[in-house]
């Protein structure tokens, strides 16, 4: 995990999608995180998540981004040179996630901009999709980060 | 319990609520599920990082955020779920022993314009910590149940 970053501002292209990861999604889980941070009838109760819209034990949609933050950081952030990140736009939980899914994240760099008052950095904004094994997506995001530079432009 | 509905929602209000320490062993239990990344899961290169000490995942507080909002205003509402958040910032690093709370602002809502029994709200999130400074804001829409669909607004 602390192994020495791979990846930094410089290195990021832009517009080509990568697929990458594979997490199984269980009712365990699904329960076991609504319990602690989404206690809904449709996340914590098969029975009861019948009775609802959701006709059936549905992960929260938080839940659903937790496990996308899994798949990215195991598969791409781990090598990347991040600073962490603001925050994200346009996210849409479009699809319910199920006991028995598997999911996986495709994502593409969107726009990346050296930082303004900063010269060591850069800011990358990303179009993340999660799909299920049915290669519907589920939930989409724009999310940015901020990511290191390799050679701090001096100049600014 | 009575709960709820769409047509219960007064716009535009503000409300505060919630009270949640964020501990050690939670930042690190949900980091090492959801978010692997050192500054979360590594106190040793935590203190010589950046952020100068362990802090929660963003997704975390984002989560913690959500318990929130379920014990004090989704349980007690026909709430049918949400389409999305249009916009998320972490201002500020949330770190063993703060100490969080939610700041609700409803800005608008609107009956669903394919469905009659649903109706859309939209409010303004800010995670407030003990010292009053925002850690995280967000607005989101949250959809709930009309109480008499057949009744045009």
């Amino acid at each position: 995990m602390n192994a020495p970053a791979a990846v930094y501002f410089e290195d990021i292209a832009l517009e080509r999608p990568v697929e990458y990861g594979s997490i199984p999604v269980s009712a365990e889980a699904i329960k076991a995180f609504a319990r602690d941070y989404d206690p809904q009838p449709f996340h914590l109760d098969e029975d009861a998540a019948r009775r609802t819209h959701f006709a059936g034990l549905a992960a929260s949609g938080w839940h659903t981004c937790a496990m996308m933050m899994r798949l990215l950081v195991d598969n791409c952030f781990s090598r990347v040179a991040g600073l962490g990140s603001p925050g994200f736009d346009d996210l849409r939980w479009l699809r319910p996630v199920r006991p028995g899914d598997e999911l996986h994240v495709r994502a593409r760099c969107t726009d990346k901009a050296p930082s303004r008052s900063r010269a060591d950095r850069g800011r990358v904004r990303m179009f993340v999709e999660v799909l299920n094994q049915r290669d519907e997506v589920v939930m989409s995001v724009a999310l940015m980060a901020i990511i290191a530079r390799r050679h701090p432009d001096t100049a600014r | 319990m009575s709960k709820l509905f769409w047509e219960d929602i007064r716009v535009p209000e503000v409300r505060e609520y919630g009270r949640t320490t964020v501990t050690r062993e939670d930042i690190l239990r949900f980091a090492r599920a959801y978010d692997p990344q050192p500054f979360h899961v590594d106190e040793a290169f935590a203190r010589d990082h950046f952020y100068g000490g362990l802090i929660a995942s963003g997704w975390h507080t984002a989560a913690i955020c959500m318990r929130m909002m379920v014990d004090h205003m989704l349980n007690g509402a026909a709430s049918m779920g949400s389409p999305g958040v249009e916009r998320l910032r972490w201002r500020r690093p949330v770190r063993p022993g703060d100490t969080l709370r939610v700041r609700q602002e409803t800005l608008s809502k609107r009956r669903s314009a394919s469905r009659r029994d649903l109706g859309l709200v939209k409010n303004r999130f800010q995670l407030l910590n003990q010292n009053d400074e925002v850690a995280m804001e967000m607005e989101s829409t949250g959809l709930f149940a009309v109480r008499e669909p057949e009744r045009d607004e």
